[in-house]
């Protein structure tokens, strides 16, 4: 069992003393520098503490990929629906960790 | 940067020098000059920042394109003076005019926002982007661009499954959509020169009128309809994702394309548009993918490129929703 805080704790603090703190003294040259750090500790965050994936999200990423690009599941063909669903599970559980935001729209 | 040997074959006195800011991918100086004669000049200077993209021109066929562009009275900078001896800087570089203004995209587009959009001002966009689409193949002084594709649709297809391919990370959601693509291609149209990234953030602004187009690396012969699928991507509109502001987070794809048509460009129809929107997102995603392999594989250190690779879902959802509207004839 691991000490609290945990990594997503910790990063949260640190990233809330760059912003509130560090980011204010800073000359304008270095901004851009100083969002993109505590841009960066906030995925590093989210992806600390995965959200549970579905396990049907489990299947052959490579096998899944080349039977997309051979039509396997074009408009028309049985597996069609489903594969356009697990897609979308698989895009929103990336975007939950990368940038939650694109999936409120 | 050795500014002594700078000023010597520039052949004038250098009063500022100074990195400006961004540029993944070259480095850009500023430089306040006088000339012999005692005159004043603000110029730019590009050169090459370690570790290049091997997709991106040499500097000396960006000077060559921006010549070109400047000739056919697109809103370019205007092209100076070109050096390929790397004994001065260390790579080659070019010279240019500095244009005034802004390119910040964020600031641009939380401007148009604020002003309910901004239909001159891409307007004016559109008719820049048709004189670029006025230089036609063949052009000697662009031999370096190769031979224009005789179907661009089916070429772009085919260039982003090989680059999916070498990158080896298999990625189900961008081959939908390539798949997608391939199955609703229109029929090919002669190629035109490209841009191949014009989109807010490479647009100078100034006092709300368009100033210059930057960036000039990765144009090409192509579908003239690309440039506008680019620009008009959901990806590439900085968050103003309401209608009116199609065109870059700026303003219209009516005033966009009002704009082309005036100034001679072929108006694409909303079914070639809408395949250009889609492939401008599965490419931007597959040069994040790239960017961000640049950083795992230990060959650059830069967060920007790390960061990058975290775009990548945020464009899947938006390849997704596109390939349903697409498939649903409601593209």
């Amino acid at each position: 069992m691991q000490e609290r805080p945990e990594a997503r704790e910790l990063l949260a603090a640190a990233r809330g003393t760059l912003l509130e703190r560090l980011l204010p003294a800073l000359p304008p040259a270095l901004h851009y520098e100083a969002r993109m750090i505590a841009n960066a500790m906030a995925i590093a965050a989210r992806a600390a503490a995965p959200p549970p994936v579905p396990a049907a999200l489990a299947a052959d990423a490579a096998c899944l990929a080349a039977a997309i690009r051979r039509g396997a599941f074009a408009p028309g063909t049985p597996g069609h629906a489903a594969c356009a669903g697990y897609l979308r599970g698989l895009a929103e559980a990336r975007a939950r960790v990368s940038n939650p935001k694109a999936l409120a729209r | 940067m050795d500014e002594a040997r700078l000023a010597a074959r520039l052949g004038v006195v250098i009063r500022a020098l100074s990195r400006m800011p961004g540029g993944a991918i070259q480095q850009n100086w500023a430089l306040d000059v006088t000339l012999p004669g005692g005159r004043e000049a603000g110029w730019v200077l590009r050169t090459n920042n370690p570790g290049t993209l091997a997709v991106s021109r040499t500097r000396a066929e960006e000077f060559a394109l921006l010549r070109a562009a400047h000739a056919a009275g697109a809103c370019v900078a205007e092209p100076l003076l070109l050096c390929e001896d790397a004994a001065i800087l260390g790579a080659p570089f070019f010279v240019m005019r500095r244009i005034p203004g802004t390119a910040a995209g964020h600031l641009l587009a939380r401007q148009a926002r604020d002003a309910g959009g901004e239909p001159t001002l891409v307007a004016a966009m559109g008719r820049a982007l048709a004189r670029i689409h006025a230089i036609r193949p063949p052009r000697p002084d662009l031999a370096f661009l190769g031979d224009p594709p005789a179907d661009p649709c089916a070429a772009f297809v085919a260039r982003m499954r090989a680059r999916l391919d070498a990158a080896a990370t298999p990625r189900p959601v961008l081959e939908w959509g390539l798949e997608a693509l391939a199955r609703n291609a229109p029929p090919p149209r002669p190629a035109a020169l490209a841009h191949n990234d014009f989109r807010t953030g490479n647009l100078m602004v100034d006092a709300g009128a368009l100033a210059g187009i930057l960036d000039w690396e990765f144009a090409g012969w192509d579908d003239p309809a690309a440039d506008l699928g680019w620009f008009c991507a959901p990806c590439w509109r900085f968050g103003n994702r309401g209608p009116g502001f199609e065109a870059g987070g700026l303003g219209p794809e009516a005033s966009l394309l009002a704009g082309y048509t005036e100034a001679g460009g072929e108006a694409p129809g909303e079914g070639r548009l809408a395949w250009w929107r889609l492939a401008a997102t599965i490419r931007w995603a597959v040069i994040a993918a790239d960017q961000a392999g640049r950083f795992l594989s230990g060959a650059e250190s830069a967060l920007e490129l790390a960061l990058t690779g975290h775009v990548i879902p945020e464009l899947e959802l938006d390849v997704l929703h596109m390939v349903e509207a697409m498939d649903a004839g409601t593209a």
